[in-house]
């Protein structure tokens, strides 16, 4: 009995121990976070790219009395933590947004700054800019965010041998891209690669065909609450080339259990064992990244094939246009932000963008591309985005964040057969649109 | 065994509950009654809070996806609790032993349990990829691999993954417990004739009866509140056929931002995981239970 | 055991080694290779390459910090389980007071409470309290959903105490502190093992609270840190898996510890 009881006395101490000094290092902890500390905190999605807005915040501290600090939030709880504390004095005095339907709800609110005033001061904050991209951050007639990181258009990649083996060119209308399908399903390929577990790889055929089919009106019309725009007969049309496509087994059949998040659809193309990939531009690197030997010799890349009779201009890219910096109007140096806001199209952000791959959408970046590690492809999206007419921002983004679970779940369920095209209609009817 | 006598012996009063009582009243049951009242408003976040009354009950109530997502959270709980008994109860037996290779083995099988979501997830999503996964190797098995594509698969999935995750927990319960059970009793049932089968079943499973109430009960809320492995998973999809309650509540809180219908579901699982847990409690006598002898009779 | 072997049961944990195995094989294996090998050839293969990167790489995005502040909160979190849960569940276990059973029920319902469900009012309560982006911020409400589970798995290993020993102390006039120290401390080690290694676990992986009651970099504990492998549409796997194993040593390293104690804490159930 003796030897045991000396066990709960250490163990006591050991807690007691444990619990001061860990008590004391916590309270000696910063109480950061709050903005009323004199600095400007700037807060961005977390991910690899976060190097190069801390290096534009430590060239702003250089210069400004008022200090930036850069907090960052884990990618994919970006929103949730935002929505969180958006209203609360924890509030940070810029973020980090997707423009569109991910600001909307905060405008409403009265909490973002319109950056007009600080337009009216200094053009330049417009100016400098793609207009095309610098929209997608307008609500209600007001510009609210300023263009910081790359844009990012989708585009229809391919395997070149894969394509040359089946005696297939890249596809330029969309029934070509309907023959290619056919004679690479001879082949015994998948077609076309699709990440159906992340669903938004899925949404990309959706935006591309209805903006292609009906023009960029009718989604337009849809997001500013007309539902009509959705039993349209355009719009019947884009779901039932939807379903044409899925019903010849273009996508095989176990696209919902395959992802590109973990790699899944990307290593089908690369590997020969499909033929295409509608992606967004970072695609490119990451197969850079990946497998460096086919993205070199093998990897090539198209726009989305045109359709006959559509209403939308060929022209146009759907995508995400960019990543947008908003203003809280409850920042307390509202001057200092306008100059930490210049920056963004200053030549050291453009430069430090195209080093990590982003293609930045200032006016200037153009005399910048060619220094850039992949200047031929570079040069094709920048002269894509510039040329658009209209860029469709991606659905889900353009719609208020609160609809995007609901649309997913619409989408998948239309494109693996759940629901019909009447269903979807209604699913899509049935979202909130402010 | 005669009831040992109560009256004489010195017990402890309620001021040795108080100060964990106390802390667990102040961070989770005041934020719980927070969450109560937030399911009678409705609230994004951003604008300010209205009072709604019953408004996100009564369309909880008619809300075909949340009628579905309480089926399959009964079903999903019931699934986990038939797997992860047996296999928890078979390994802790087998690791009580005390050989060196069981000793390695049982820390193999703890490390499951360390995984974060994030790398379960990622592991799992690679190893059954339809095409460079375990199904492109045995499709006599999996056909065309499509095991996320489809309700039944994808519970089965869920089900599995769980198991694979929570088993090594309930394994170490179970460990303990077998290693606790007194030598003496193996001993006379030797010396009876008893094979190791019958040894097993009349000596070593009712001895293991306590951890096997507090094993189930761990099994039953963790299944009703399961949501990571949704979460990581199948995101309650396709469309929404693996989407359970606690996952519904999530979607509704964090993807939809409505806060209101949120907190109903929330309030709802916790009332339906508390009666559960406290039927068990009651029909088991777990409560009233003093020493584990008095399970042997 | 002096018994012939169990051939069936030793078949049995052979099937689950592999299905436990392979997943862990795929883990290490894809730490240890590069990038593009994995990407290449696929998670189930065997690697052509070998590197560190994966490893190196982690500490170079911050996770030294990241550690120390997740290891502070663990410890914290265990320190304070520790205070908090033995005497509660040697009242739940031997208090015959209403209060006390009251306070069981309590904590079963606690049980039954997701963490998701109540992290908006504990954003606006630990706010108010102002510690957010404070650790203690998280290491609170983490303790607090740590003690429903400890307290049922160390009350379901004192009722294993036998009721004899408490009577014979009794009949030596002890106080019921006098038999918590002496008894149930030392006789529920195997639980108090237990309940250790759920709380550091709790703590260790701890993902919801910090995410949302922290923010600088500062604060940062490595489950968020782990997401900077993540970028917005793709993932470094070998990258993320090296720094998932980083993450895990420590906590395996306090199993491997607490193994031991809770094989010698169980072993002197029973008053031997």
């Amino acid at each position: 009995m003796t030897t045991r009881a000396r066990l709960p006395r250490l163990v006591a101490a050991g807690a007691t121990l444990a619990l001061v000094t860990g008590l004391s290092a916590c309270g000696e902890g910063n109480g950061g976070g709050s903005s009323d500390d004199g600095r400007i905190h700037v807060l961005v999605y977390g991910d690899a790219a976060n190097k190069v807005e801390q290096q534009i915040v430590d060239t702003f501290n250089e210069k400004s009395d008022v200090k930036a600090v850069l907090d960052t939030i884990p990618g994919a709880d970006y929103q949730k933590k935002l929505q969180t504390i958006i209203s609360t004095p924890q509030a940070p005095d810029v973020f980090f947004n997707w423009g569109g339907g991910s600001i909307k709800p905060f405008v409403e609110a009265g909490l973002l700054l319109p950056l007009d005033g600080f337009i009216e001061k200094n053009p330049d904050l417009e100016k400098k800019f793609l207009p095309s991209v610098f929209e997608s951050a307008v609500v209600d007639g007001k510009p609210y965010g300023v263009p910081m990181r790359g844009t990012q258009p989708v585009l229809l990649f391919h395997n070149k041998k894969v394509l040359a083996d089946a005696g297939v060119e890249p596809p330029k209308t969309w029934d070509e891209l309907l023959g290619a399908v056919e004679k690479l399903k001879d082949e015994g390929v998948t077609p076309i690669a699709l990440g159906g577990g992340d669903v938004w790889p899925t949404q990309m055929w959706f935006q591309y065909l209805y903006d292609r089919i009906a023009g960029p009106e009718l989604f337009a019309k849809a997001v500013a609450g007309d539902k009509s725009a959705w039993e349209s007969e355009d719009s019947r049309k884009a779901l039932g080339m939807i379903e044409d496509l899925v019903g010849t087994g273009a996508f095989g059949k176990n696209y919902d259990s395959v992802k590109y998040t973990n790699g899944g659809s990307v290593q089908l193309v690369a590997s020969g064992r499909a033929g295409f990939e509608l992606m967004g531009s970072w695609y490119y690197s990451q197969q850079l990244t990946d497998q460096p030997e086919f993205a070199e010799k093998d990897l090539g890349y198209t726009a989305f094939p045109t359709v006959a009779g559509g209403k939308g201009d060929p022209a146009d890219v759907a995508g995400n246009t960019n990543n947008y910096y908003s203003v809280l109007k409850k920042t307390k140096h509202p001057e200092a932000v306008a100059e930490f806001l210049k920056l963004m199209y200053s030549d050291e952000f453009v430069k430090a963008q195209l080093d990590i791959g982003n293609l930045p959408t200032t006016t200037g970046t153009d005399e910048f591309i060619d220094g850039s590690g992949t200047p031929e492809y570079s040069r094709f999206q920048y002269e894509l985005v510039a040329e658009a007419p209209s860029f469709q921002l991606s659905w889900d983004q353009a719609y208020p964040q609160k609809a995007s679970s609901d649309m997913h779940k619409a989408i998948q369920q239309f494109f693996n057969g759940q629901l019909d095209a009447d269903g979807f209609i209604k699913a899509m009817q049935a979202l909130p649109t402010d | 065994m005669p009831a040992p006598s109560t009256s004489k012996v010195g017990r402890p009063g309620f001021v040795w509950a108080l100060p964990a009582a106390v802390f667990f009243t102040l961070f989770a049951i005041v934020p719980l009654i927070m969450v109560a009242v937030l399911s009678f408003m409705s609230w994004d976040g951003i604008s300010p809070p209205e009072f709604v009354g019953t408004d996100n009950w009564s369309r909880l109530a008619d809300d075909p996806v949340m009628l579905q997502s309480v089926w399959l959270t009964l079903l999903l709980t019931a699934l986990g609790v038939v797997l992860q008994t047996p296999l928890s109860i078979l390994l802790g037996v087998w690791a009580a032993g005390y050989q060196r290779n069981r000793a390695v083995l049982s820390v193999v099988y703890f490390v499951p349990l360390l995984l974060s979501a994030t790398a379960v997830s990622v592991l799992w999503r690679a190893l059954l990829d339809p095409n460079f996964g375990i199904p492109a190797s045995a499709t006599w098995l999996f056909g065309d691999g499509n095991l996320f594509g489809e309700q039944a698969t994808a519970i089965g999935v869920l089900a599995f993954v769980s198991t694979w995750q929570f088993t090594p927990f309930h394994t170490l319960i179970y460990q303990g417990a077998a290693r606790a059970v007194p030598p003496v009793l193996y001993q006379a049932a030797e010396i009876d004739g008893a094979g190791r089968y019958r040894q097993f079943f009349h000596i070593t499973l009712p001895q293991l009866r306590t951890s096997m109430i507090t094993s189930m009960i761990l099994m039953t809320v963790g299944g009703l509140t399961t949501f990571e492995t949704v979460l990581i998973l199948t995101q309650g999809g396709p469309g929404t056929d693996t989407t359970i309650s606690a996952y519904y509540m999530y979607d509704k809180a964090f993807k939809s931002f409505d806060y209101g219908t949120g907190s109903a579901i929330a309030l709802a699982l916790v009332v339906a995981a508390t009666v559960v847990s406290l039927v068990v409690v009651r029909l088991s006598g777990y409560d009233r239970m003093r020493g584990s002898t008095e399970g042997v009779s | 055991m002096r018994r012939r072997p169990n051939y069936a049961a030793g078949a049995g944990s052979f099937v689950w080694l592999l299905l436990v195995g392979l997943p862990l094989y795929v883990l290490l294996a894809a730490t240890l290779r590069t990038r593009q090998d994995y990407a290449e050839n696929g998670p189930v293969s065997i690697p052509d390459s070998f590197t560190l990167d994966n490893y190196t790489g982690a500490f170079d995005s911050g996770f030294g910090r990241y550690f120390l502040n997740t290891l502070l909160v663990t410890a914290c979190v265990i320190g304070l389980v520790l205070l908090l849960v033995p005497p509660l569940a040697y009242a739940i276990v031997r208090s015959r007071g209403r209060a006390t059973s009251a306070v069981f029920r309590l904590f079963l319902l606690g049980l039954a409470i997701p963490a998701q469900a109540v992290i908006v009012p504990m954003f606006y309560l630990i706010s108010e309290a102002g510690l957010y982006d404070n650790l203690l911020g998280v290491i609170l409400p983490t303790t607090a959903f740590c003690l429903p589970m400890s307290a049922l798995i160390l009350s379901g290993a004192m009722r294993d105490i036998s009721p004899e020993l408490f009577e014979a102390m009794a009949v030596d006039g002890a106080t019921p502190r006098r038999m918590f120290f002496q008894l149930v401390v030392p006789l529920s080690r195997g639980g108090l093992s237990t309940i250790v290694v759920f709380s550091a676990l709790q703590a260790w992986n701890g993902f919801l609270f910090p995410l949302v009651l922290t923010q600088s970099e500062a604060t940062k504990v490595v489950t968020l840190g782990l997401y900077n492998f993540q970028t917005e549409h793709g993932i470094d796997i070998p990258g993320l898996l090296g720094a998932v194993v980083l993450s895990m040593v420590p906590v395996l390293l306090v199993y491997l510890f607490a193994r031991r104690a809770l094989v010698q804490g169980l072993m002197g159930v029973g008053g031997k």
